[in-house]
């Protein structure tokens, strides 16, 4: 619903505080063009009942500001600066609004998101400093680290700030791999856009292009196949395994247990192999389509994917069964890392990270889509928040992402897997929210003339929980950070876009 | 457990593998040429066939699905991996200038080719930069570390630090907020070292091409000695990269 931009406050704090609407997207569309405004959009959606509330302010284009609602909404903070960034609006009263997306090499005044800026146009270099919060006292020092880190892993710079041991405080500065995709598909058809939204971050991909599709049959007013319904769940809780067993061998190896490591690293492999075997892409690549699922892949191969369901289900007990019982690893794992469950909550932590802090919140549940609706299944909840914590949770989703599979195969409905979509209808938008292995995902899509996309807006749960893991953090040691950082694997690519 | 690639053969059949166009079926019709996201697809001049620039390809197999005659289809090839661009194309590619964030930076020729592979062909240590990709290549590179793939069955390792490394395997298209640090990295790594661009986004900028942000493939600021295609090329693929890197292919 449309309102008042002065208004915003006050009306945000309400749906946040007392109609229990966590604010999970907060972005900027350009319309100066067709009436001299740039218009916000305050999304938020309640968390028991999955209802979506969207709070619309319009900006005049002379106005060149709005009010920032971070201090009551935290979970704004972030929205904000990247808006500050992308469109040049200052956000008026923001606690920090310092750049986010460009990192002191990018001169002012340049802002990549509003229409009239190029989308190749590359701006010179600037140099310029980037400040950083500082503690002071009596022996606090600061540890840089990144952005090219150790492992093979993406980048992302650290600044920790420590006295003695315990991290007092961390700050992360992120979008060294911020490539510009929402940019880039302006003026896309939706097919062509369709492979950028696979593209946004590996491991996700399939909830990434699900997301997208499903945006694009809503403003296509399609329902696709009930087949590929069944197929996407299917394809969506494979990627959740691999990406899980990933975690899991992560946090192995950075208590530096071998055994558990490569017994996950392993699995994770078995998982690729499925999806070789039956889509010819181990990251399930072109296997979506808006409009359904292109690459079936079952037909045939019922009885290979259940033996090899069944065989993973049994290595992944033995592993779990041996690992729980080592003290390398639960002397590490135990109290670590812990995150407060309203931390989690003000911020709009999501996925197993916050549900291992009693926050219960999934979207196959609360806002169920597809064929999640007709499956049974569960979706752990602890309240510890520790590492631990979540590792247990993953753990856990891994076993009831295997049931729902098994439960897809055993019962996947015959016929048409998509359908096709050839035009889509001028100046219409809608969200395509999914649960990635991260957790909540948020895409918006507006469309132009002639299938053209003329606004994509990327939310994906890394971006929300990044300034939650800077929370957990504090308090414990150093060492214990590369730990910390496994047990959320948070997407960096994913946050930058 | 252990494949024995390369030494063995490798099971390709499920691959969906690398688009080819024959060229004796195709009808020339383009639509290929207009549909491809990233214009991978050219003609090259009007009397010629069309073709594949490998090292913009995402490996979609949009192509394969439209092609009215079926002279797009799949092959199984998946060592792809060349030592210059120009290989990978059927059109000539125009690499950037180098200009690099800064006038301090220099960047370092690679001339002692056969004496570098003659000191790296029993032992080499790798050390991967992430330039800005989809993490999908880095994931793969993650892959030859465990126990399927087993790079250090090869005597190759991954090192922490660029000043351990013999090679830096560079994925991403060189971002904006990283060009500083690819640039760094690779100073940092003492000579005779090597560089590998891992995947389409390294190779051409990928799908990300002509952005704001990023550059068309990081031979524009850094040197590339091998170029590995894909989106993501699989672990073998990476490995016979690595393996024509050291001429031991």
């Amino acid at each position: 619903m449309e309102i008042p931009a002065d208004e915003i406050r006050g009306l945000a704090n309400d749906v946040n505080s007392r109609l229990d609407g966590s604010l999970i997207s907060l972005f900027a569309c350009d319309e100066r063009t067709r009436s001299r405004e740039y218009v916000l959009r305050y999304v938020f959606c309640s968390r028991e009942s999955g209802v979506l509330i969207v709070l619309i302010t319009r900006i005049h284009e002379d106005a060149g500001q709005f009010i920032s609602i971070a201090d009551q909404v935290h979970a704004a903070a972030l929205y904000e600066r990247e808006i500050h960034d992308l469109f040049g609006l200052v956000p008026i009263g923001h606690p920090n609004a310092v750049p986010l997306v460009f990192h002191g090499n990018w001169p002012q005044g340049n802002h990549p998101l509003r229409k009239d800026f190029g989308k190749s146009h590359r701006p010179s270099f600037v140099d310029e400093d980037v400040p950083f919060q500082t503690i002071a006292g009596e022996g606090v020092y600061e540890i840089p680290v990144g952005p090219v880190h150790a492992g093979v892993i993406e980048p992302g710079h650290f600044r920790f700030s420590l006295a003695g041991e315990p991290i007092q405080n961390l700050e992360a500065q992120l979008f060294f791999t911020h490539k510009g995709i929402e940019k880039l598909c302006e003026g896309m058809s939706f097919e062509r856009g369709f492979y950028l939204s696979e593209r946004i971050s590996g491991d996700e991909t399939f909830t990434n292009s699900m997301a997208y599709s499903m945006a694009v049959e809503e403003i296509a007013d399609v329902r696709i196949p009930l087949r590929g319904e069944y197929l996407r769940v299917f394809y969506a809780e494979l990627e959740r395994l691999t990406c899980h067993m990933g975690d899991l061998a992560g946090i192995c190896l950075d208590v530096a247990y071998g055994f558990g490591a490569f017994q996950f690293r392993l699995l994770r492999n078995w998982c690729y192999q499925l999806a070789d075997l039956l889509t010819g892409s181990r990251f399930l690549r072109s296997v979506n389509i808006p409009g359904g699922v292109r690459i079936d892949g079952i037909p045939g191969k019922e009885s290979e994917i259940l033996k090899r369901l069944s065989a993973l289900k049994r290595e992944l007990e033995d592993t779990a069964e041996i690992v729980r019982r080592q003290t390398i690893l639960t002397d590490r794992i135990e109290n670590t890392g812990v995150l407060a469950k309203k931390t989690a909550f003000d911020l709009n932590g999501v996925g197993p990270g916050a549900r291992a802090s009693g926050i219960p919140f999934d979207v196959r549940k609360t806002r169920p889509y597809g064929a999640y609706g007709r499956l049974s299944f569960d979706v752990p909840v602890m309240t510890g928040g520790d590492v631990s914590c979540r590792m247990k949770v993953k753990l856990e989703e891994c076993r009831q992402s295997i049931g729902l599979m098994v439960q897809v195969i055993e019962g996947l409905p015959a016929g048409p897997s998509s359908v096709a979509i050839e035009t889509l209808p001028a100046r219409q938008s809608a969200f395509g929210i999914t649960e990635s292995p991260r957790g909540e995902n948020v895409h918006w899509i507006m469309t132009g003339e002639n299938g053209i996309i003329a606004r994509y807006k990327v939310r994906t749960p890394s971006f929300c929980n990044w300034p939650v893991l800077c929370h957990a953090v504090q308090g414990n040691i150093v060492p214990d950070f590369p730990l910390i950082n496994k047990s959320f694997n948070l997407s960096y690519a994913g946050n930058d876009l | 457990m252990t494949q024995s690639y390369p030494s063995g053969q490798l099971d390709t059949s499920m691959f969906r593998g690398t688009p080819e166009i024959d060229p004796t079926t195709c009808d020339r019709c383009g639509t290929c040429v207009d549909r491809c996201p990233t214009g991978a697809i050219v003609r090259d001049g009007d009397d010629h066939p069309i073709g594949i620039n490998y090292d913009t390809c995402i490996f979609c197999s949009l192509c394969v699905e439209i092609c009215p005659t079926g002279a797009a289809h799949h092959s199984p090839a998946f060592e792809l991996a060349k030592k210059t661009r120009g290989e990978l194309r059927l059109t000539p590619v125009v690499v950037e200038e180098r200009d690099l964030p800064g006038l301090d930076y220099a960047v370092l020729e690679n001339l002692l080719q056969n004496k570098i592979k003659h000191i790296f062909g029993r032992s080499l240590h790798i050390r991967e930069v992430d330039s800005g990709s989809c993490n999908a290549c880095d994931l793969e590179i993650n892959a030859l570390n465990n126990s399927v793939n087993d790079l250090t069955r090869l005597g190759m390792h991954f090192v922490a630090s660029p000043r351990h490394a013999d090679m830096l395997l560079v994925t991403g298209t060189a971002t904006r907020n990283m060009e500083l640090a690819l640039v760094k990295t690779l100073n940092a790594t003492p000579e005779p070292k090597l560089v590998v661009a891992v995947g389409a986004c390294a190779c051409s900028g990928g799908i990300f091409r002509d952005s704001y942000a990023t550059r068309n493939g990081i031979d524009a600021i850094v040197p590339v000695d091998v170029y590995i295609p894909g989106c993501p090329p699989r672990p073998q693929a990476i490995l016979y990269g690595i393996m024509l890197a050291l001429d031991r292919i």
